[in-house]
């Protein structure tokens, strides 16, 4: 599981579905989920989820796509193994890891240090904790 | 010393009718057996035919000793078993040491088994004054004061907290390495079973539906599917274009979103098998 805090900055509801923007490091980032705890309202700093395998990795990515959330990172370490890579990634002062298959990171040439777009489904997000402070 | 042949056959009248107990099995000295499956499927009533509380047609057989077979059928004194009970049955005027020493008058055996369940200090108190996860200890170092052949635990730990109930985990598997005793235990945790047996006999309305290792019956898969549970349908909800299936699995709901046309054939009420693969489920500490 990687995780990231953010604030909420919005939300839209229709019935028991919601989506919510979050502010994370200055950028917007958005989720969508079904029931929403009460606590959670604008201004709420919430701790997100995702899991390591829909995290996706793009390079020198042009044109469209309809994941809601990209985000400019840094690798900072690739643990290839047999089938599956994990690819640690930096953005601001959060490290998020990725697991990817060893195929597209060798076929990618992802290399330590290069400037690649983490791309996180909205309905893949989920909020694990509130923090109050 | 060795395998343990069981074929045994009895007509039960439930709830549900008449039901006829069909087993045939196998058991290799010193397996630890968990016996599983839904109520009303015979279970306890296997445990009491072993015991010999209860007649039935075919035959028992432990290594070379005949518990039952045609005309013979040993009573339960001299079937060499340990019986465990969800309600300990502990003798109340008794000490602790003493409800071990009616059973066999072997007070090294006694002491052992009493360390080994952390007791000893305890061995002079009456039932009446121990705990639910203590009794129950109690009555598991009884049963095996006779260095029983074959251990019959019937749920022994569903009256417990959980907190007790791996403690008490721990002890049984600490006996069985110690005694290498054979044991059959009914049980309907998954992780206990899966904590303790080496085997898992699923019985369903009186047969042998599955045998096999805890991870092979326990583990509901089907393909690449490693997260699955069994509900029940409770609702189905349209919201915008997707549709989210209220679902109740054991004591809790879940919400899972589908789409239309599988809103359109799922009915309210139904049971479902809900499954998703292991990448995907968030783990968190609790």
């Amino acid at each position: 599981m990687s995780s990231i805090v953010a604030t909420v900055s919005n939300i839209w509801t229709i019935d028991s579905l919601h989506k919510i923007e979050l502010d994370f490091c200055g950028k917007s980032i958005f989720m969508i989920c079904l029931e929403l705890d009460n606590s959670i309202k604008v201004g709420t700093k919430v701790k997100l989820a995702i899991s390591p395998s829909h995290i996706a990795i793009a390079k020198d990515f042009r044109g469209l796509i309809s994941y809601s959330n990209i985000i400019d990172s840094t690798i900072v370490s690739i643990n290839r193994g047999e089938i599956l890579s994990s690819v640690e990634l930096k953005f601001n002062d959060i490290t998020i890891e990725s697991i990817i298959t060893t195929t597209a990171s060798k076929e990618m040439d992802l290399k330590i240090g290069e400037s690649i777009k983490a791309m996180l489904k909205a309905t893949e997000l989920s909020i694990i904790e509130v923090l109050n402070d | 010393m060795s395998k343990i042949r069981i074929k045994t056959t009895k007509t039960l009248y439930g709830s549900s009718g008449e039901m006829l107990l069909n087993i045939d099995l196998e058991i290799n000295k010193g397996e630890f057996i968990a016996l599983s499956g839904p109520s009303g499927s015979g279970k306890t009533t296997l445990l009491r035919i072993l015991a010999g509380l209860e007649k039935s047609q075919g035959e028992i057989i432990i290594g070379d000793k005949i518990w039952q077979r045609d005309k013979i059928f040993l009573p339960p004194q001299k079937r060499k078993i340990g019986f465990v009970f969800q309600d300990y049955a502990l003798f109340p005027n008794m000490s602790i040491e003493q409800n071990l020493l009616f059973v066999n008058r072997d007070k090294e055996l006694a002491k052992q088994l009493l360390k080994v369940t952390e007791l000893y200090e305890l061995r002079k108190q009456l039932p009446n004054r121990l705990s639910g996860g203590q009794k129950q200890r109690v009555s598991l170092c009884r049963a095996m004061m006779n260095r029983p052949k074959l251990l019959l635990m019937d749920e022994p730990l569903s009256a417990l907290d959980t907190a007790m109930r791996t403690k008490l985990q721990n002890e049984i598997l600490t006996l069985h390495k110690k005694f290498q005793t054979t044991t059959i235990m009914v049980s309907h945790d998954p992780s206990e079973i899966y904590h303790l047996s080496s085997r898992v006999i699923l019985l369903q309305n009186g047969k042998i539906v599955k045998d096999g290792t805890p991870k092979d019956v326990l583990l509901k898969t089907t393909g690449s599917q490693k997260f699955s549970f069994e509900g029940e349908i409770l609702d189905i909800i349209e919201v915008d274009v997707i549709f989210i299936a209220v679902i109740s699995i054991g004591q809790q709901l879940v919400e899972v979103v589908i789409n239309r046309k599988e809103a359109r054939e799922l009915k309210i009420g139904q049971k479902v098998n809900i499954s998703t693969k292991a990448f995907s489920p968030n783990i968190r500490s609790l």
